[in-house]
């Protein structure tokens, strides 16, 4: 492990039970995240990309466990940890949570608890982390939400969630998941129910507490455009595996795997113009409870061969770009 | 919040007056009058009609329906609430005298089952699946379906007739002096009305508990990582509370309504017992008079639910 890695991921697979009925929402994850760095997962919904998330944050609901695999982290106060050995919500973990390694959700409009001021609720995840004194987490509270951009702050600390906008509330978000410090800040879709230029704001924000605070950043999307604006290393996920991983140079220019290609192809470019076709991957994601043999992506991909019916293995293309596919290098080509 | 308070305060004036109208009307629909009630059928028989008409216009009863109206309505608010047809005895004796007792016993079983409910479901929630839960849960249906003079009685049966650790009934008796020498009689009454509130507040806590605990500000405060009390308390029972607290309120008028079957049963001598004989004896200015406590009674609870549910969630505006 070296010294910028902070969280390495090995082999992780999570899996869901319901009905007697097994779901492989994650089936043999790698990666890594590093110090100062933006790791971007991609995949379209219900690939595991949450589910990769809850894990590393111990936040999994009932019915799931992670079966097989490490998620190793190197905390600044425990020291070496495996995450996935520790008790979910026990002392250590909870320590960890919140803040060592910080979360921000998808929607700000219900991720903040609509019957505390916002100032509370920063407030509280100051108050469980450090050893501050109820005066000095006030003030902290407002110099935070001053740093993300709030105006007035120490007013708007003692305001309630439904007066802030949703712009605010993702800012005040990410003003509570950095109000420790964290080494790793997780951030699921923190985007996506937001308008385009305030997206702008919020990843802008978020790129200048990554060069500050040199904070590592993993981030969940859907949308390619968010991964070309922030991410440093990205991994492309299907149905439960990393299919593409590399550095964005490696992923976006040279796309190794076929979904990737589609992915890219199917995303509209702005200026072209009516006339222009999407292509959209044929066929649909199929029932995770009823997976096609071998190769995940095989029955949609159009280089698809027999040899497909079995799991690819991991192929390296270079130091950083690695790609699940028996066929990359047709691919490679065809780009 | 107080000139919101005042405001709500005077529209309840006009409410006040047409409510009491409704009622005053609804009376005048039933069939006979004061009169067919105070004199026997067999007496009526031969009494000449001029006679009866005398009496008739003796007791205001000729006069057109408005102005009886405002004739009653006019006591009312001067504090006149008429006199019992049955007994002579004035109205406001009577209800000062039976409302205590009704409030006595409805205040215990709903702070009681307040209490209970919230806690009880809470639990409930929190214990999803587990026997804690599915015990309660079959409990709180039993406790909604059972009818109150069922549990009622079955009380009576076992705690006073077999084991004679309650009295059957009543509350006060000559030699009782201090609040102690009559509270065993409260204890029945007040459980077996509780037991069937907590039944509803109950299922009513869980299931919003529940919604409040599938939320996302949950997942929020456990990726804070604060222990599991402070998630459940602090940030899901809070939110939970609102509607309970709406449903409690929505209760409150029952205080004085209320409850009429376990009055009956424990032989309380509260206003729903005075109620019904009203009702039975066609006793029109005391039906009348505890209808318009009741409706004044829910007035003032919703007029307190809305205050209530704006102190506990900040989202409500009252204006």
């Amino acid at each position: 492990m070296n010294d910028d890695t902070i969280i390495e991921v090995k082999n992780l697979k999570t899996f869901f039970y319901t009905n007697q009925r097994c779901n492989k929402a994650i089936n043999g994850v790698s990666f890594k995240i590093q110090k100062g760095k933006t790791l971007c997962i991609v995949g379209e919904s219900g690939c595991g990309k949450s589910v990769t998330a809850a894990s590393i944050m111990g936040l999994l609901p009932r019915l799931s466990r992670i079966e097989e695999g490490e998620i190793n982290y190197h905390s600044k106060q425990h020291g070496h940890l495996r995450i996935d050995q520790l008790e979910q919500n026990g002392p250590t973990m909870r320590s960890i949570r919140g803040g060592e390694v910080a979360m921000i959700f998808q929607d700000p409009m219900t991720a903040l608890n609509p019957v505390y001021t916002v100032g509370s609720q920063i407030s509280e995840n100051l108050k469980y982390h450090t050893k501050l004194t109820r005066k000095k987490i006030k003030l902290k509270t407002i110099d935070l939400l001053s740093n993300m951009g709030i105006p007035i702050p120490e007013q708007r600390a003692k305001e309630y969630p439904h007066q802030f906008s949703g712009g605010m509330r993702q800012r005040a978000m990410i003003g509570m998941a950095m109000s420790c410090n964290p080494q790793v800040l997780i951030a699921d879709e923190p985007t996506t129910a937001l308008d385009v230029t305030i997206q702008a704001q919020i990843f802008e924000l978020m790129d200048t507490l990554k060069k500050d605070h040199d904070t590592a950043i993993l981030l969940i999307t859907h949308d390619m455009g968010v991964v070309t604006e922030l991410a440093d290393d990205v991994a492309v996920m299907y149905m439960g595996n990393i299919v593409e991983s590399g550095t964005i140079v490696d992923v976006l220019r040279s796309p190794a795997h076929p979904y990737t290609k589609a992915l890219l192809k199917s995303i509209p470019i702005l200026g072209k113009g009516k006339t222009q076709e999407l292509e959209p991957i044929k066929g649909s994601t199929p029932d995770p409870y009823d997976r096609p043999k071998g190769c995940q992506f095989h029955p949609r991909c159009e280089f698809a061969t027999d040899k497909c019916q079995e799991v690819p293995v991991d192929e390296k293309i270079s130091d950083s770009h690695s790609v699940m596919c028996w066929h990359y290098r047709e691919v490679l080509n065809n780009g | 919040m107080l000139s919101y308070a005042i405001r709500r305060m005077l529209i309840l004036i006009p409410m006040l007056i047409v409510i009491s109208f409704f009622i005053y009307s609804g009376l005048e629909l039933m069939p006979g009058d004061a009169v067919s009630y105070m004199i026997d059928p067999e007496a009526a028989a031969e009494i000449s009609p001029e006679k009866l008409d005398a009496l008739r216009d003796s007791l205001g009863l000729n006069d057109p329906f408005v102005l009886r109206y405002v004739k009653w309505f006019g006591g009312v608010l001067k504090g006149n609430f008429g006199y019992s047809l049955s007994s002579g005895v004035p109205i406001r004796d009577i209800v000062f005298d039976r409302l205590p007792a009704t409030l006595e016993l409805s205040f215990i079983a709903l702070i009681l089952s307040t209490i209970f409910g919230s806690v009880l479901g809470f639990i409930s929630a929190i214990r999803k699946g587990s026997i804690a839960d599915n015990t309660l849960t079959i409990v709180g249906m039993l406790g909604v379906s059972v009818p109150q003079f069922v549990f009622g009685l079955v009380a009576i049966l076992i705690f006073s007739l077999k084991l004679k650790w309650l009295p059957v009934g009543g509350r006060l008796m000559p030699e009782y002096v201090t609040y102690w020498d009559r509270f065993p009689h409260i204890i029945m009454p007040a459980l077996v009305l509780a037991a069937t509130m907590t039944a509803g507040v109950m299922r009513y806590s869980r299931s919003s508990m529940l919604d409040s605990m599938n939320k996302e500000y949950i997942k929020t405060a456990r990726s804070k990582g604060l222990p599991e009390w402070r998630v459940n308390l602090v940030h899901g029972f809070r939110v939970a509370l609102t509607p309970v607290i709406v449903l409690v309120g929505f209760r409150l008028p029952t205080l004085i309504g209320g409850a009429v079957v376990i009055e009956q049963i424990f032989q309380w001598p509260g206003i729903g017992n005075e109620f019904i004989t009203a009702v039975r004896g066609q006793n029109f200015p005391l039906v009348m008079m505890i209808a318009l406590f009741s409706v004044f009674a829910v007035l003032i609870a919703s007029f307190l639910v809305d205050l209530f549910t704006a102190i506990l969630d900040p989202r409500v505006k009252l204006g």
